[in-house]
């Protein structure tokens, strides 16, 4: 995918060694990112997030809807990446379809938690209206518009500010519906509801190459790696999903290592995306 | 296909030995018993043949509890036309489920996210280089889901693998292991991933030690992923003789 000479290989390996990258950062440090929110006015909630050549979208859109009959008392979130043609030739057809549905699934696996809804950034249980009857349908869309490597990180990270920008209409209920008919609900224009987003995770993408790891990967790092290891924590260090990639195995005592470190990067991760999130909120109430 | 009678199906478990572990369970949680009456660390009986489809170049069954799978393996063979020229052999991965495979009468159409996960957790065991511009395929298909579908699909697939003859490095053992509430719970049956607050899977190859393919769900403290790791690795070890032992069968009653 890209093309490489040896000597840039070799160049791009030697580097991570000797802890200094191509781009003169060193091996756990991130490239500046760059928060947008509110950039799809359609949208119930939307951010761009860059990280360097990284350029990405998220909208969140929320309907009205019913709650499944196994779990009366959730709302249904489900997260959907494209990858469009435009962002890399390589992504038309099967290979952006088979990326998209690898980072749909990542998202899902890190941002939702388990079945039973514990551990989830969004609280399921926040989106109902009436139990069994109404709810919130929550749709993620994430969206690539320019890949340069650590696409998991970049929308996830979207992801985390767009739901922050997310105002959900307030409903008034009837309150004579009677207990079998579907409840009458009235949408308020004005008044919003915003979501507690302190709970969601960041991941922490961590990528090997030779013997070392480094975080924030480049598309041309990317290709010499042997393995990924993605790693969602949230802000009380606990790890709320993973996921490898990468065909190479690793020693159970790498992949334990790897989460300690991914906690520590983490840490910083959440700060520095919340004060970004916090300025992009600031200026766009400004203009 | 069931076990034959007379051949008791072997059972794995997990060897705790003689480690002191801090107790996990609290004592209100003590008597509560696993649908099929199964210790927490204890997996379900697992069983395995190879040699189930005949025109495929290798193919497996796995029957863990009620978990039916049957795999077969195509190939290496040419890749299609409009693939582009590659040094190294292709992996080509497809998981299905049958129209009945689910208590609710299911699609039966493909399952991309395990389609993809069999994919990344097989790669890494698969000498690719071995067989340059050709395709292996491997097709799975859920016959009965009970619990645990994705471990028993690979298992199952890197004996089918192993029965075509594809060089690999390790045959590849997966066990995945379900947090509910402060337990952790081996090999988890349907009803139990229904309830899970989070999972973790691990595939690994038992010789090399080495984890090919690791996932988690839900939320995770440090001490309680050394714990799961720890009995996953337990569980694929001895997986993975159950594997071995197959193979084996199969390949001194083919001498006879």
């Amino acid at each position: 995918m890209v093309g490489l000479s040896v000597g840039e290989k070799h160049f791009i390996q030697g580097g991570i060694a000797q802890d200094l990258r191509s781009d003169g950062r060193k091996r756990l440090t991130y490239r500046p990112i760059y928060v947008e929110t509110g950039v799809i006015p359609q949208a119930h909630g939307s951010a761009r997030v860059r990280l360097g050549a990284t350029d990405v979208i998220a909208s969140v859109k929320a309907e009205l809807g019913k709650p499944s009959a196994l779990q009366p008392d959730k709302g249904n979130i489900a997260i959907y990446v494209d990858c469009s043609p435009t962002a890399a030739p390589m992504f038309e057809g099967r290979g952006g379809e088979e990326l998209s549905t690898e980072l749909s699934v990542a998202l899902q696996r890190c941002l939702l938690g388990g079945k039973s809804g514990a551990g989830a950034g969004i609280d399921p249980t926040s989106l109902v209206v009436v139990e069994g009857k109404v709810c919130w349908d929550l749709y993620i869309d994430g969206l690539v518009i320019s890949s340069d490597g650590n696409l998991l990180d970049a929308l996830a990270a979207a992801i985390k500010a767009a739901l922050s920008n997310t105002g959900i209409p307030k409903v008034d209920v009837a309150a004579d519906a009677t207990s079998d008919e579907q409840p009458e609900v009235n949408i308020s224009d004005e008044e919003f509801l915003q979501f507690d987003t302190s709970g969601i995770p960041v991941i922490v993408t961590l990528t090997k190459v030779g013997r070392h790891y480094i975080v924030d990967a480049t598309s041309d790092e990317e290709s010499q790696m042997s393995s990924a290891v993605s790693i969602s924590v949230n802000r009380k260090g606990h790890i709320c999903g993973l996921t490898k990639r990468g065909g190479v195995g690793l020693d159970p005592s790498i992949i334990l290592d790897m989460i300690s470190v991914a906690k520590h990067v983490s840490e910083q991760l959440i700060n520095k995306l919340d004060s970004e999130i916090a300025a992009a909120e600031a200026s766009e109430e400004e203009s | 296909m069931a076990a034959k009678p007379g051949s008791a199906p072997v059972t794995y478990s997990p060897n705790l030995g003689q480690k002191t572990r801090p107790p996990i369970f609290k004592d209100n949680d003590l008597d509560w018993v696993r649908p099929d009456g199964r210790g927490f660390h204890q997996c379900r009986p697992a069983f395995f043949r190879t040699g189930a489809v005949n025109s495929a170049s290798g193919s497996a069954y796995a029957e863990l509890g009620s978990t039916k799978v049957i795999v077969s393996v195509f190939g290496p063979r040419e890749s299609k036309k409009a693939m582009m020229y590659s040094d190294t052999g292709r992996l080509n991965c497809n998981v299905s489920y049958t129209t009945f495979a689910t208590p609710v009468r299911g699609q039966g159409s493909d399952h991309k996210e395990f389609s993809s996960m069999l994919h990344k957790a097989l790669e890494g065991a698969i000498m690719l280089e071995t067989f340059p511009k050709t395709t292996v395929d491997v097709f799975a298909l859920v016959l009965e889901s009970g619990g645990s579908d994705l471990p028993v699909v690979i298992s199952c697939a890197s004996l089918a693998l192993a029965d075509a003859g594809i060089m690999m490095y390790d045959l590849v053992a997966a066990v995945s292991v379900s947090c509910l509430g402060k337990n952790l719970v081996i090999d988890p049956v349907l009803e139990e991933e229904s309830y899970q607050d989070g999972s973790l899977m691990l595939t690994c190859m038992p010789s090399r030690y080495e984890v090919t393919q690791l996932t988690f769900t839900g939320e995770w403290s440090t001490p309680d992923i050394n714990e799961a790791m720890q009995l996953c690795l337990d569980a694929c070890n001895k997986l993975g003789k159950v594997m071995r032992t197959c193979l084996k069968e199969a390949a001194s009653g083919s001498q006879e």
